[in-house]
């Protein structure tokens, strides 16, 4: 591992699992109040499953892979800024896209599904681009 | 830039796979560099032609397009 991959201060491999384990709690969460087997407030559901899923997201993005090298590093900061882009010119397009459907599509997107779409977004790039590494 | 990693991994009887774990990057990374899809660092380019016993110059080469 180069100055730059360390400079990068990626978390290491294991917080792959914490992540994976967020993920699964928060959807574990949604599930036991689909089957009412915890009644709390609908809003509570949505705002703790959204932010465990932004949190496991976000721990996938900042772990390191099993081997880390100069390329995949090129690969990962390919991947943000093309999520950045993304991000930027979905705020900018979705207005017109309003618009032009009425108001119907993409009318719940807030800043959670934002960044959750973005994250998706810097995810497939990853995978695009390691395939044709 | 042209590099003859695969002529001397052939001289070396030394694999992708092999390569990649002596010099600590992924099996891809050499194949990427081996097609020029992937210009190495210059710590990567050092250390394989640290492992070949070659100079840099001897493994890289500048094309006319550089």
């Amino acid at each position: 591992m180069n100055k730059t991959q360390k400079d990068l201060r990626l978390l290491p491999t294991n917080f792959k699992k914490v992540a994976f384990g967020i993920m699964l709690l928060s959807a574990l969460f949604v599930i036991l109040y689909i089957f009412k087997i915890i009644t709390i407030d609908k809003d509570m559901v949505k705002t703790i499953s959204k932010s465990g899923f932004l949190i496991s997201l976000l721990l996938l993005v900042i772990t390191r892979n099993k081997i880390e090298d100069e390329l995949t590093l090129k690969i990962r900061l390919k991947a943000f800024s093309a999520s950045s882009i993304y991000g930027v010119g979905v705020v900018i397009l979705e207005p017109f896209i309003n618009l032009l459907f009425d108001g119907s599509f993409l009318s719940d997107m807030g800043v959670t599904e934002l960044l959750i779409s973005m994250f998706f977004f810097y995810f497939i790039m990853m995978f695009i681009m390691k395939k044709n590494r | 830039m042209k590099n003859k990693i695969k002529i001397q991994r052939a001289i070396k009887e030394l694999t992708q796979e092999s390569l990649a774990n002596k010099i600590g990057v992924s099996r891809q990374t050499i194949n990427s560099i081996e097609k020029n899809r992937y210009v190495p660092s210059t710590i990567l380019a050092l250390k394989i032609s640290k492992l070949f016993g070659k100079s840099v110059n001897e493994i890289f080469e500048l094309e006319e397009n550089d």
